[in-house]
């Protein structure tokens, strides 16, 4: 095991090479740079204050020079300075949007956790009933609503018209800190951010809980007057939680772009804002960097999701 | 326990969560503060995340908040008037201009003196500061300080864009900023951590990517401001803000026309309507190859119907353009109005020959505006040019990847563009745009304008210092527009904000990159 997460750990991190080698190649391809984002095109302004911008900014240096230059700083943890924010260091500035990131996203995943599976088992013991079809209906509604729709409707829905919890944003501005404040911030982008991934959750669940349900040792149990409740929850259930958490921990990037969304739609001051806001304004260095962690993030959770999978199915083993 | 038991712990596990859901309640601002919450860098005029007025292509109507130039627009942007300079008069030969400066304190107390005046202009004239108005102050030759409240800035050269350049010059303390490596100044965290200005309110905390607070400064020189905080909450957009006005987190924000409309009839809100100072033009890209003919650019013209467009797609909200201005005071009598002759718009194409010059050929059409209203008003131009044998495809960009395109020289990418330029409050404004000696890489005239009599009136009019005479040279400039078309002028729409009626003598206008223009924020109120 000690190997397998050695050798997954090196792929990782030629991975992460790789991506910021295509990353930095890709955003140099795409037509305009920071100059480009920070003239406003309605607004004159003269092209030898452009060029000494583009100086201080180390942009009139060769590519090559220019990523390495970065790939250097950044294995020291010198990632650079944000162009578009005075100069704000990033490391500090990515780092401080992850947590609202997690926070987000974990909500969302163990609304979706919870919902789904409580739902699948739900429409499974129920299977063909009133309960089955319409919590069947309603998860493939969630799978087939696009997020951007969710995330409007139930902003316009919640917010503006019946102003149950704040349009946006993390915390009210000004505001001293209070948990209560924050829950009612998050409540709604989180829920809305589960709809998906919930909904998925609950059609594996039903569809694994279903196969399992119909297995002899189910039967067994049920013939030795085992109680229907520890059946399902003992014996059915956790043989039948096996293909949801490889789901669940695959869904995880899915999550990651799910949050990307649904924070620029209610201002949630996370990655994902700051990526968006990032690339319009052709911020190389938070790109680089909020890319970098990204991309570590996901490789690290599939890793986690692996060793996890095979923890809980001692049958699988790794080479 | 049995099969519906599930259905019970669900159905408790979902009161649980609806109890929890309702017992979270949104926490409001204490009672005994007044405090404005708004969008105040929301929209074009802009700039979130940007704390350096010397780096800010826009944001002044914020920066104005807490820190003041030393003359600054009038409220209906005709004039500049006087702020930290509580006069100035300048030389006959406009060399030298001597400021009077107002007596008041920087927000930590230190009193503020010509030698910050001295500090500041060395510092934006200075392009190591990362300044993006080093070249636009070139012209300052020495700035000398004969006392604590005067100060003396010579000219290498009469500029009659000064005075206009220096109202987006703020003020900078020199006790604060004199310490740090020139090279260092524009990486600072100062400026988004403790930054002093002279304005009436000084800044508390801005939290990243979310908020900027600021609190009433009781020193002001205006008078102690009415509220006791005013807060800018960032937005990813302008419909986001509009959300937040609308469940009523805000109390100001820029909207979208088609946003602002949503607000007609409402009493708890008040528009706000005024001129953008951007001409929207249809331009030529004249080393494209296919609008050499001035018959074919005269053809564009009478193909579009802009009253109907006005009419409709702007609701009468813009003012059709006849040349790069529409101020009355810069618009000469006899211009073309180029009526909409669909007609004449082919016998123009016919004569010029344009089935040999292009034909029906597709003509990429770029716009960095991503509105659904310019879409609309793009796609009517669409159609009435192909009415006439224009074959243009629009294609919107992100003003990045525009300007990308514009400044480089792949003409065949941008033939055509629909784009704006700022055209007022000071005239001179345009002369990026056309003058011939801007063409890139030297200067911003992305449309390789080059036509020698534009160009001469152009020069002339900004030599001109005298504002009695200026008025005349810039109408010239008008002439010229109307009788080449560097461009196609199309008009000036109008631009909006949204306040709620909460708000007591509360002032904003969409002034080009917010300004900075007479608001008084010390006076800006806010009902219980």
């Amino acid at each position: 095991m000690l190997q397998y997460i050695l050798r997954r750990t090196v792929v990782g991190l030629l991975m992460l090479l790789a991506l910021t080698v295509l990353i930095f190649t890709l955003l140099r391809l795409t037509p305009g740079d920071p100059i480009d984002a920070y003239i406003n095109p309605s607004v004159p302004m003269s092209a030898a204050d452009l060029v000494a911008l583009r100086t201080r900014l180390g942009l009139d240096q060769p590519l090559p020079v220019q990523y390495f230059a970065w790939l250097g700083a950044a294995l020291t943890g010198d990632f650079g300075y944000s162009i578009q924010r005075g100069g704000e260091p990033v490391l500090p500035l990515v780092l401080g949007r992850i947590g609202p990131t997690i926070l987000l996203m974990f909500s969302g995943l163990a609304i979706s956790v919870v919902v789904g599976i409580a739902a699948g088992i739900l429409a499974a013991v129920r299977r063909n009933q009133f309960a089955d079809l319409s919590l069947s209906t309603a998860a493939f509604v969630g799978i087939s609503s696009p997020a951007f729709l969710t995330a409007l409707l139930g902003l316009y829905v919640f917010a503006v018209v019946l102003r149950w919890v704040p349009a946006g944003g993390m915390l009210t501005p000004g505001a001293p800190f209070s948990v209560g404040d924050l829950l009612a911030h998050l409540i709604l982008p989180a829920a809305l951010l589960s709809i998906g991934h919930g909904a998925l959750i609950m059609r594996y669940m039903r569809s694994s809980l279903l196969e399992v349900l119909s297995q002899d040792y189910v039967r067994t149990a049920r013939a030795k007057g085992v109680r229907e409740f520890w059946v399902i929850v003992k014996h059915a259930v956790r043989n039948a939680l096996l293909p949801v958490i490889t789901v669940i921990g695959s869904t995880i990037g899915i999550a990651i772009g799910g949050a990307i969304f649904i924070e620029s739609v209610f201002d949630w001051p996370g990655m994902g804002l700051l990526m968006i806001n990032a690339v319009v304004r052709r911020d190389y260095p938070v790109i680089m960097c909020a890319t970098l962690l990204t991309g570590a993030c996901v490789i690290l959770v599939n890793l986690l999701t692996d060793i996890a999978y095979a923890a809980v199915d001692p049958r699988i083993k790794v080479a | 326990m049995h099969r519906r038991n599930f259905g019970r712990l669900l159905a408790a596990a979902a009161f649980a969560f609806a109890s929890a859901t309702a017992m979270v309640s949104t926490p409001v601002l204490a009672q005994e503060e007044k405090t404005i919450v708004g969008g105040f860098d929301v929209g074009p005029g802009g700039f979130p995340g940007n704390f350096n007025p010397l780096t800010a292509t826009a944001g002044f109507t914020w920066l104005n908040t807490y820190f003041e130039p030393l003359v600054i627009y009038t409220s209906d942007l005709s004039k500049l008037d006087s702020a930290l300079a509580s006069g100035f008069t300048a030389s006959e030969d406009n060399l030298s201009y001597t400021f009077k400066l107002v007596d008041t304190k920087w927000h930590d107390g230190k009193p503020f003196t010509s030698a910050d005046v001295k500090f500041t202009l060395e510092l934006a004239k200075n392009a190591d500061s990362g300044s993006i108005f080093a070249a636009r102050l070139a012209d300052i030759a020495s700035i000398e300080t004969p006392d604590e409240h005067t100060a003396v800035v010579k000219l290498s050269k009469p500029n009659s864009a000064f005075l206009s350049v220096l109202s987006q010059v703020m003020m900078l303390p020199e006790h604060a900023l004199s310490t740090i490596d020139i090279k260092e100044v524009a990486k600072s965290q100062w400026w988004s951590t403790k930054p002093v200005g002279t304005g009436p309110f000084k800044f508390v905390k801005y939290v990243s990517d979310q908020y900027v607070e600021m609190a009433a400064y009781d020193g002001y020189r205006g008078g102690k401001p009415k509220v006791n905080r005013l807060i800018n909450r960032y937005f990813a957009n302008a419909a986001a803000a509009v959300s937040a006005l609308s469940a009523g987190e805000i109390q100001f924000t820029f909207a979208e026309p088609d946003d602002a409309k949503t607000f007609k009839g409402n009493d708890n809100f008040r528009i706000i309507e005024g001129d953008s100072y951007v001409v929207n033009y249809i331009g030529f890209n004249h080393k494209a190859g296919i609008w050499s003919d001035l018959r074919v650019r005269q053809a564009v013209m009478h193909a579009i119907d802009r009253n109907a467009i006005i009419s409709s797609l702007f609701g009468g909200a813009a003012k059709l353009a006849n040349c790069g201005y529409v101020a009355p005071r810069l618009v000469p009598n006899g211009l073309d109005d180029y009526a909409y002759d669909p007609e004449k718009a082919k016998e123009l194409l016919e004569e010029a020959g344009w089935d040999d010059i292009n034909g029906d050929k597709a003509i990429p059409w770029l716009t960095y505006y991503n509105t659904p209203q310019v879409a609309n008003v793009m796609a009517a131009i669409q159609a009435m040019l192909a009415q006439v044998g224009v074959n243009v495809v629009p294609r919107a960009l992100d003003v990045p990847s525009y300007n990308g395109i514009v400044r480089s020289e792949k003409f065949e990418e941008f033939p055509l563009v629909y784009a704006g330029l700022q055209n007022g409050p000071n005239p001179a404004s345009l002369n990026i745009g056309l003058n011939a000696a801007q063409i890139p890489p030297a200067g911003n005239n992305i449309m390789r304008v080059e036509m020698p009599q534009l160009t001469e009136a152009l020069n002339t009019a900004m030599a001109e210092t005298d504002p009695s005479k200026a008025d005349a040279k810039w109408q010239q400039v008008c002439k010229e527009m109307n009788a080449q078309l560097p461009w196609s002028p199309m008009w000036v729409a109008s631009r909006y904000g949204v306040v709620s009626s909460k708000l007591k003598d509360f002032f904003w206008t969409p002034a080009p990159a917010g300004g900075p223009f007479v608001s008084h924020p010390e006076k800006w109120d806010i009902a219980p």
